[in-house]
């Protein structure tokens, strides 16, 4: 009995060796969690979670190609396709990092049984790469099929394109990997997820400063795009790989073969360095977190502070479900990091492009024209960024990991349970959205006439208040009462498409209007503010039939 | 029975000094005791006394500050995998995959025990039959009730024969019929040689399935002995009354008029 389960616990694994019965095991069960929805999803005729944020993911990589359309050069085509697909999928992992790399419950379920670390990592690695590879081939395949066609390589292309496209996308999840341990190195636990949302928000804010810098830096200077495409190819890695297609395709040069050797030391050394990080030891960390006392302003001894929007937006409540479900709101918002984490980068973006905007000379007031002339200037996809915030928050407020505790709003005598969802959207509103705006009032300032900046966010706010309102209706549930989903940010990209695609034409219908006739934009904004207080009332009276049905998901 | 062990101790379950500080707190100070195989150890103690912690510790779920434990003559620390593997687990957290069916679930507990795969599917379906849950073993768990989670926890600590386990109140959540299954089951489990470590709440069925107590407070054992024996160190007449005299912070008849004129008001009907 004893020699057996000694056997049993060496099996084929030492402490630093890899068991390939409980790999295989705990590979098929990581599939199959990222397989299914989180309630039972099983045999009910319904797509997995996951299939639908690929189906989302290839319509993005098609559009992306079709938008981009195959450029005479292979190697600036590559370069655009690939940089978004690495883009999409760092977003991807920084958004999922918790559900597909590590999660809290590994570390319940798996720590005190004879798994090994380099087994867990192993497992992790795996379930990352069956995670990342069909994303990556989702992004990667449609530029390709598009680009096979219309390039001189024809089907060499498109092969070399997507192989270099999976392993970007590899490497990139990799390097995500990195930065997250490689903060957990450095910190304590207790700081590790406070950390963890400002990486999450500066890592976005970096991806998406290069993704609109790198094209217009090209745009530019179109010697980029010459056979001596400069030094600052070495330094962007989606050029390497770029480089990789375009030698591997029969096109290249010599600059594409260091490309070549730097994408591949690149992505084997990121590779193998993540490698090195990921163990059942680092699940205990992230799970350590869960068990330490987190230290607040209450056990301080100091009083919370408030900002002042607080009190205003409180002061705005009429009923006690209202301001129950305000305070509720705030104190997560305060203390529940994870939850921070998921709607801070949303913040990040619009910032991203105010400073792209900014070094581009590409703010203007509503009431003139962009100075390129175009319609669509860095100015209004900031415009649509700052929409999307509401998204971030709309999806974000009814889901937290405590989400079991909701049971009190379905026990407690509320007459009106949509009090409590109204209360958390008002928080919202005054405790984020109103100050970001007023700070982005004050960035436009710096660029534009005040009363132009002032026009713009008097334009913009309403429009945030509407998506935010419609917005609710994706997830029309009591607030912090559902688990949190996987594959979100899928769902998250394709409501920024219809986002993209209604209001952006608005946004620009409207300024092409105050720049013709300047008098008109009184009106205009009135009507806005009037269509967000109509949003607010239907959407308001549709939650409040819909959360009085609505019963505990637990 | 194979007696080789690497540090040469008898006891299924040696802690020696066992302490975890989390920052300024200390959880659980050096908690030495012995437990002998084949016997069934409650282990209780007030609200955060630190008795999870003590199991987290000897499970290898939580490294000691200071301190060791040892399971059937394994150190956790210097040889996790070989002490691991001699230890059933039902936590107090209930964690699980819960979007797993059971069969799932017991099938990759199998595997990462290296139980053979028609032997695992066995015992699986012997258990989830036993337990009155067969019919739900090709649903995923999200939508089991407490009850029925705890059924498969215990399945699934069960499954690969331990010869030491670990109760964080097993009983949790179970009709009265599966935990008086439970309760016989422990009883015969220690009588062919099987360690229990028992953790619980509930002193009843601490009192009539336990060997002997061990009591802690405040991250300290205050009291050890069986049942009779802390009567006789109390002069209490039940388990009870020898866990209010030793953990308890006030006069019990002032808490609950205390209490009670809170919630009424002062107003009594």
């Amino acid at each position: 009995m004893r020699e057996r389960e000694t056997r049993r616990a060496r099996g084929a694994a030492g402490e630093n060796s890899v068991d390939w019965q409980q790999l295989r095991a705990l590979l098929v069960a990581g599939i199959r969690l990222d397989l299914r929805t989180s309630r039972g999803g099983m045999g009910r005729g319904k797509l997995p979670p996951f299939v639908i944020a690929l189906i989302t993911y290839a319509v993005m990589g098609l559009l992306m190609a079709v938008g981009l359309r195959p450029h005479d050069n292979l190697f600036v085509y590559s370069l655009f396709t690939i940089s978004a697909a690495m883009f999409m999928t760092a977003l991807a992992v920084i958004m999922e990092y918790v559900t597909i790399v590590v999660h809290p419950d590994d570390f319940h379920i798996l720590a005190h049984r004879p798994v090994s670390s380099r087994t867990y990592f192993w497992a992790k690695m795996g379930n990352l790469l069956f995670y990342v590879t069909p994303i990556a081939l989702a992004l990667t395949l449609p530029a390709a099929v598009i680009g096979s066609c219309s390039l001189e390589p024809g089907f060499l292309f498109g092969l070399f394109h997507v192989l270099a496209g999976v392993v970007a996308c590899l490497a990139t999840a990799a390097a995500v990997v990195l930065i997250y341990t490689g903060t957990l190195r450095v910190v304590s636990y207790q700081r590790f997820t406070t950390i963890m949302t400002y990486v999450h928000s500066g890592v976005t804010l970096v991806l998406v400063l290069a993704y609109f810098l790198l094209p217009r830096m090209i745009e530019d200077d179109p010697t980029l795009l010459s056979l001596n495409r400069g030094a600052w190819v070495y330094a962007a890695p989606p050029a390497w790989f770029a480089g990789s297609v375009e030698l591997l395709a029969g096109a290249g040069n010599r600059q594409d073969v260091h490309l070549i050797l730097m994408a591949a030391l690149g992505s084997a050394l990121v590779i193998a360095a993540a490698m090195n990080t990921i163990s059942l030891d680092y699940s205990r960390k992230i799970s350590e977190l869960t068990t330490s006392p987190v230290e607040t302003e209450e056990h301080a001894g100091g009083r919370v502070r408030r900002r002042p929007f607080f009190r205003v937006g409180l002061a705005s409540l009429g009923t006690g479900t209202e301001r129950a479900g305000y305070v509720l709101m705030d104190a997560y918002m305060r203390r529940d990091r994870k939850l921070r984490s998921r709607v801070y980068p949303a913040f990040g973006l619009p910032l991203a492009v105010y400073i792209t905007a900014l070094i581009r000379h590409d703010l203007h007031s509503p009431f003139v024209q962009s100075p390129g002339g175009s319609p669509v200037a860095l100015q209004e996809i900031m415009g649509l960024y700052c929409i999307f915030v509401s998204l971030f928050f709309a999806a974000a407020m009814t889901q937290t990991e405590q989400w079991k505790a909701s049971w009190l709003f379905y026990a407690a005598p509320i007459g009106d349970p949509s009090g409590l969802l109204r209360g958390a959207r008002r928080l919202v509103i005054w405790r984020y959205l109103v100050p970001f705006f007023i700070l982005l009032f004050v960035l436009l300032s710096l660029a534009m006439p005040v009363l132009g900046a002032a026009t713009f966010i008097l334009m913009v706010l309403p429009m945030c208040l509407t998506a935010f309102a419609i917005l609710s209706l994706a997830s029309p549930h009591m607030p912090l009462s559902q688990e949190v989903e996987r594959t979100r940010q899928a769902r998250q990209l394709g409501f920024f498409l219809i986002l993209g695609t209604t209001m952006i034409p608005l946004l620009i219908a409207i300024q092409l209007t105050m720049q013709d006739k300047p008098a008109a934009a009184g009106p205009m904004l009135a009507a806005l503010w009037g269509l967000a207080w109509v949003a607010e009332r239907v959407v308001g009276a549709r939650l409040r039939r819909r959360l009085a049905r609505e019963e505990f998901a637990g | 029975m194979n007696t080789h062990t690497t540090d040469g101790t008898d006891g299924a379950v040696v802690f020696r000094d066992l302490t975890k500080s989390f920052e300024e707190t200390e959880a659980v100070a050096g908690v030495t005791l012995t437990v002998p195989r084949g016997q069934i150890c409650g282990y209780l103690g007030p609200n955060g006394a630190g008795k999870t912690t003590t199991v987290k510790m000897a499970t290898g779920m939580l490294r000691p500050t200071s301190g060791t434990a040892v399971i059937d003559g394994f150190d956790i620390g210097e040889s996790p995998l070989e002490a691991k593997a001699r230890i059933g687990v039902v936590p107090e957290t209930g964690a699980l995959y819960e979007n797993l069916t059971p069969r799932e679930y017991l099938s990759l507990v199998g595997h990462l025990y290296h139980l053979d795969r028609d032997e695992a599917q066995g015992k699986a379906e012997t258990f989830l039959e036993l337990f009155g849950i067969a019919d739900a073993s090709g649903r995923t768990m999200s939508s089991f009730s407490r009850g029925m989670k705890q059924k498969v926890l215990i399945s699934a600590a069960l499954l690969h024969n331990p010869s030491v386990l670990f109760l964080d109140e097993p009983l949790s959540g179970l009709d009265a019929n599966t935990a008086l299954v439970l309760k016989e089951l422990l009883r015969d489990l220690a009588s062919q040689g099987k360690t229990v470590f028992y953790c619980s709440h509930v002193l009843e069925v601490v009192e009539k399935v336990c060997d002997r107590i061990v009591i802690l407070n405040n991250g300290r054992v205050i009291a050890d002995g069986n049942v009779e024996e802390l009567k006789d160190l109390t002069s209490a007449a039940s388990l009870e009354g020898v866990f209010s005299e030793l953990t308890s912070t006030g006069d019990l008849p002032d808490i609950v008029r205390a209490f009670s004129e809170s919630v009424t008001g002062g107003k009594g009907e």
